[in-house]
């Protein structure tokens, strides 16, 4: 914590003033300043292109400010290159973790900066800080032989983590580090920052989650618009609604909107009986009704996603049977769940859901093209029409149908996912963390969204690793752990700490 | 904390409240928005190209004058693109949905041969000399199937199984013509594709309706979505509940019935059949749709900018005739073309191609 | 087969009546050793042919994906088929150096008496050649040259310089020094010594007579490349008087090119000696009206000369005992008027 007496506080290690980075066409950031202290944990808060990615860019030396300066221990440097920030101590572990897949562990952690003799690598020596650093990290249990594409994410993150300490680094910086974890490496993690902190190293940590900066974080920086609009705010006397206040420029609920009860008369939509893929999951079996929200909770890896993908036919079950409407669904068919009225919001949007490079309305016509079109050619005028509707209807902003979707926010991309299937008309959709990457002002709209499809009739399951986003979102949870279904219950009757203990007695079993 | 600064002194002169007020609610601004204009599209792409063209069509006439600049040697010159032509249309397809077909050149080889085989040449002139027209097209078709059913059922990475292809049906070439030149004496089939129409040649009014429907194919129906879809993200579009492997099938097998329409017109510029027809053609294929601007990682590619491209390449070598140059300086101005080419079109477009 | 079968067999049963009984040492593994007594007397006038010295020859060349090759090769073959007395080794055909030499080496392992090669490309096959030298074993080096000419016991040459003459002697002839006649030439695969000696060829025959090449274009060999590059050609050059195309096979894509032009103001002369276009020569309706034989029995000579060096025997027409070192072929032109003596030898393209 930061002491609130200026003259005891830990001493200053960097410091950003008025840096300003202009994009042709874009002004990225427009005079951002920041403080960082030993041992604190910095928090950096902002929507999508409030410019939190290009001011940790600037700080690595992948960009070069226009303007601004920056300062270590109190004197002005430049940062030309990637390889002069982690001179200066700098290391940045980027949200698309930059690990070398087909490299070992060791081999990772001293990419471009190999231990040595004339030019013959020290193997051993590498092996042994490695596995220093790792047990520093309080992860001795992964081998430096290892090869890194076998890893977890988590484990990646770790080696990321491991890379930067080899450089010896007092400040660094972590893009959105929980995005990729469940809750208890997510723990994990938190316990390794902390480790750093007490050390010395100075932490800048990205996130949208407010619950995980009001745990770790010490101070907060907002950006908005390429702009500090609020800096060093106490983590601990910072009311959340200020802080999205500052970061959306207006007050926001950040809360779920509230449901009317699924009537008893509603129909069954999605009946789903003994369903399993071998070597994931088994006898998992729910119905979902018209107008209801079911959540699926469990951690990564517990056979969540799978589930979805399974019930849509992206992956071909090996037991049970899907039905949507009374209607059996061949196992192993897209197309068929498609036509049957399934969506799949899948889990990764860019590399799952979208065409990055195509324009947003075909990306909200691309399972409806061949319906508009007459004899096989296409009717684009109709396409932009209906792609149109959908976006006015649920605010993609920018409304331009014809701008590419690669352009868009992870909130907008999540929009035209969901377009997509309201266009199609879908009577069941399957959303796989539909708030990943989506920032706070969005995320509400997504809540509201889901809510309207379910009071639409649709019947809705949603994943999350967010436990409170899925008790919140949802009228029945499912729990699921190790790839069984360990509790089926209201939503109602569950809670945070309930469905954790669910999640970790099914994995102690 | 007396370090804490209010919101408003971060930026001098405005107040937090301000700030709140002149956003109109959350605006999600995208980062770096590409800029759009007419240079950045596929258009603007496109334009490149044409440029290119005419600076060597303006070289070509300043050293060969009325030679080259003649309506004769226009006919020259897209008659000699036709074959390659054609067969790129069908490469361009492939490529956009992020394949490769490398067979295209050694398909053209077996179609012309088995199109002209002493028993196809008898039936053509008993019957029709659609025979041998049919023949080629059955033989082109079916080497694409067996290449797409290969690559999207088989699991075969297409580099691999086209070059399998590549090589086998050069050897089957070669067993069925038994390394001989087939020549053709089916005269109305001569008569047909070395005749002209209103003073075009047939070839290049095959170029012409192949180009005009693979331009439709692409822009204008759903194969055409499917393709840029496949290729874009095969996984977006599978989830979207498109047919990729169907598709992908199709794709090859398009790319093969390219090639043996492309047997056909070899048959008739040559009037022979021989198992060195189409040799090396596919990287002049693919030499002139990657020029043309078609991303090799896919998703991404115009039937104009492949023509140009074809007709780049063949109008570079014509003007290298006109002047009397040598057939390796020819070849080192192409490969100079393709990567300045390349370059360019990176350039105009703003971005590398980054893979997706 | 079952002459020369049944004449092994006399030979064989001879042999062993005569020393069945005595030493074991006389008695070869292989029978056919024995066919020494046949024919032990030293060369004579007319007697080459009678079956010799059991000898093994082995025969390796480039790929036969031209017409010209395919006969290279079905001739030799035929050629050593004659002799009773020859086992003819014929390697797979290669346009890989690396596959023909090792091919080479393996001949040299297997110990054949004599080798005839065509070198798919002569300079890379010159040290595997001097290696079957040393081993004892004579090398016919036909067609391409080797870098060293002692890497070959006798070297078969068509005459590439002399074809080229040959061509241009006879353009020549027929323009009869109409000032400013225009000659074009479309050459063969240009990276190829032959065809460098066969331009340098017309290029020399056509100066003595005051004329020059005007346009020069180079195909592949193949109908293909000689169709585009004819067209190519033929537009660049609105009136042409003559042309020389240096290879049969991408002939018939030259005249497929000229057809497609229309033109007929000029006459075309051809090289090699497809029956194709000895066939077009002898009906006089194309703009083909010559062409030049680069002769492609050569590889049977290659294969006659290699038994006779493996029997150590001489040329029965030459007062000399040995083999000569060198044999070049003549390079003549085929016109209508001789075409009929030559048309045995045109090979199918």
């Amino acid at each position: 914590m930061v002491s609130a007496d200026p003259t005891k506080a830990p001493p200053v290690l960097l410091q950003m003033r008025g840096i300003v980075k202009q994009f042709p066409g874009a002004r990225a950031l427009d005079g951002v300043d920041l403080e960082i202290r030993a041992g604190e944990v910095h928090c950096l808060l902002g929507q999508n292109g409030a410019g939190k990615s290009t001011l940790i860019k600037v700080l690595a030396g992948a960009h070069q400010p226009d303007e601004g300066e920056i300062l270590v221990d109190g004197t002005a440097v430049t940062i030309p290159h990637p390889v002069a920030g982690l001179k200066l101590g700098i290391a940045t572990m980027y949200q698309e973790l930059d690990v070398v897949d087909g490299l070992s562990v060791a081999e990772n952690i001293y990419l471009g900066h190999e231990l040595a003799v004339g030019g013959f690598s020290q193997r051993r020596a590498a092996t042994a800080h490695t596995r220093a650093i790792l047990k520093r990290l309080g992860h001795g249990d992964i081998s430096p032989h290892r090869e890194v594409g076998q890893l977890s994410a988590a484990g990646k993150q770790i080696v990321s983590m491991a890379r930067a300490l080899s450089h010896d680094a007092r400040v660094i910086v972590m893009d959105e580090p929980s995005a990729v974890l469940d809750s208890e490496e997510v723990a994990n993690l938190f316990r390794v920052v902390h480790e750093l902190t007490s050390s010395g190293v100075a932490i800048v940590y990205i996130s949208h989650r407010l619950d995980e900066i009001r745990q770790i974080g010490d101070r907060i920086t907002v950006l908005k618009d390429g702009r500090t609009v609020a800096t060093n705010l106490a983590v601990a006397q910072t009311p959340t609604a200020d802080l999205i206040r500052l970061m959306t420029g207006r007050d926001v609920e950040y809360a779920i909107p509230p449901r009317p009860p699924v009537p008893d008369d509603a129909p069954t939509l999605l009946h789903v009986d003994g369903l399993g893929l071998a070597g994931s999951f088994s006898d998992v079996s729910f119905d979902v009704r018209a107008g209801e929200v079911v959540g699926l909770a469990g951690l990564v890896g517990s056979g969540r996603t799978e589930i979805l993908e399974t019930i849509f036919g992206a992956r071909k079950r090996t037991a049970g049977t899907v039905s949507v409407g009374g209607e059996t669904l061949r196992p192993g068919s897209v197309s068929g769940a498609v036509k049957a009225g399934i969506g799949l919001s899948p889990e990764e949007r860019k590399s799952q859901g979208l065409i990055l490079d195509e324009p947003v309305y075909r990306n909200i016509t691309l399972s409806t093209f061949t319906r508009t079109a007459n004899a096989s050619f296409l009717d684009e005028a109709a396409e932009r029409r209906v792609a149109k509707e959908q976006i006015d209807a649920l605010d993609v902003r920018p409304s331009d149908p014809a701008r590419a979707a690669r352009t868009l926010s992870g909130g907008n991309q999540q929009k035209v996912l969901l377009a997509r299937w309201l266009v199609h008309g879908c009577r069941v959709l399957l959303l796989d963390e539909p708030t990943r990457g989506v920032d706070v002002g969005a995320r509400s709209e997504i809540y509201a969204l889901i809510a309207n499809l379910a009071k639409g009739g649709a019947a809705v399951v949603v994943v999350s690793s967010e436990i409170a986003e899925v008790i919140g979102l949802s009228d029945r949870i499912l729990v699921v752990s190790e790839g069984r279904v360990v509790h089926d219950g209201p939503a109602t009757s569950i809670d945070e700490h309930r469905v954790l203990d669910l999640v970790m007695e099914g994995s102690a079993a | 904390m007396s370090e804490q600064t209010t919101p408003g002194a971060a930026v001098p002169g405005r107040s937090v409240t301000e700030l709140a007020g002149d956003v109109p609610v959350h605006a999600d601004r995208p980062a770096q928005a590409p800029r759009r204009g007419l240079l950045h599209g596929p258009a603007g792409r496109n334009l490149g190209l044409v440029i290119a063209l005419l600076a060597i069509c303006i070289f070509g006439v300043a050293t060969a004058g009325e030679r080259f600049a003649s309506p004769e040697n226009a006919l020259t010159i897209l008659r000699l693109a036709s074959v390659t032509g054609v067969v790129s249309i069908g490469m361009t397809f492939v490529i956009i949905g992020a394949g490769i077909d490398l067979s295209v050149g050694s398909v053209i080889g077996l179609a012309s041969v088995w199109a002209s085989t002493l028993a196809t040449q008898t039936m053509a002139q008993d019957l029709n000399w659609g025979v041998m027209v049919v023949t080629a097209l059955a033989v082109g078709l079916c080497a694409g199937l067996v290449n797409g059913v290969l690559i999207a059922y088989g699991k075969v990475v297409a580099f691999i199984a086209t070059l399998a292809m590549m090589v086998a049906a050069r050897g089957l070439a070669e067993i069925i013509a038994q390394r001989k030149t087939q020549v053709v004496s089916v005269q109305g089939f001569l008569d047909f594709f070395r005749g002209d129409l209103i003073g075009i040649p047939t070839l290049v009014w095959i170029f012409v309706l192949v180009s005009v429907a693979g331009w439709i194919l692409l822009n204008r129906t759903t194969f055409g979505r499917r393709t840029i879809a496949v290729g874009g993200n095969p996984e977006a579009a599978r989830l979207a509940g498109i047919k990729v492997k169907r598709h992908t099938m199709y794709l090859y097998a398009l790319s093969g019935l390219g090639a043996g329409i492309g047997g056909v017109m070899m048959l008739g510029r040559t009037t022979a059949g021989s198992s060195t027809n189409g040799l090396f053609l596919e990287l002049d294929v693919i030499a002139a749709v990657v020029v043309g601007g078609t991303l090799l990682v896919g998703g991404r590619g115009t039937i104009v900018g492949t023509v140009l491209g074809v007709l780049i390449f063949t109008t570079l070598s014509n003007v290298f005739t006109q002047n009397n140059l040598s057939s390796s300086a020819q070849a080192v101005a192409k490969g100079v073309i393709i990567v300045v080419a390349v370059m360019l079109q990176q350039r105009i477009a703003g971005r590398t191609p980054a893979k997706t | 087969m079952s002459a020369p079968l049944h004449r092994r067999w006399l030979a064989v049963a001879g042999a062993t009546a005569a020393f069945a009984l005595i030493a074991a040492g006389c008695t070869s593994n292989t029978p056919e050793a024995d066919d020494t007594a046949a024919a032990v007397a030293p060369a004579a006038a007319g007697s080459n042919d009678e079956p010799g010295d059991k000898v093994t020859i082995a025969f390796s060349g480039p790929a036969a994906d031209h017409g010209w090759l395919g006969a290279i090769n079905s001739a030799a073959k035929a050629e050593a088929e004659k002799y009773s007395d020859v086992d003819f080794v014929m390697a797979e055909g290669t346009n890989d150096v690396s596959v023909q030499i090792s091919q080479i080496e393996q001949f040299i392992n297997d110990g054949v008496d004599a080798i005839v090669l065509l070198p798919s490309d002569g300079a890379a096959l010159t040290e595997v050649a001097t290696k079957a030298m040393n081993a004892g074993i004579p090398v016919v080096n036909v067609d391409r040259e080797f870098s060293d000419p002692n890497a070959a016991r006798t070297t078969v040459l068509g005459d590439n310089y002399g074809m080229g003459v040959s061509a241009g002697e006879y353009i020549c002839e027929q323009l009869g020094g109409t000032a400013g006649a225009k000659v074009a030439e479309i050459a063969g695969v240009d990276s190829l010594p032959l065809t460098q000696d066969r331009s340098r060829g017309f290029k020399d025959a056509l100066t003595k007579c005051g004329l020059k090449v005007d346009a020069r274009v180079a195909a592949g060999f193949t109908v293909e490349t000689g169709e585009e590059a004819a067209s190519e050609l033929l537009q660049a050059n609105p009136k042409l008087d003559a042309i020389w195309n240096h290879d049969d096979d991408q002939g018939i894509g030259v005249l497929a090119a000229i057809d497609a032009a229309g033109r007929d103001e000029f006459f075309m002369v051809g090289g090699a000696g497809s029956k194709n276009a000895m066939d077009a020569i002898k009906a006089d309706d194309t703009v083909l009206k010559a062409t030049v034989i680069y002769p492609s029995t050569q590889g049977a000579d290659g294969v006659k000369l290699a038994r006779l060096l493996a029997q150590n025997k001489g040329m029965s027409d030459l007062v000399d005992a040995a083999v000569p070192r060198t044999v070049q072929l003549y390079a003549p032109i085929v016109t209508k008027e001789n075409v009929d003596e030559y048309l045995p030898i045109g090979f199918a393209s």
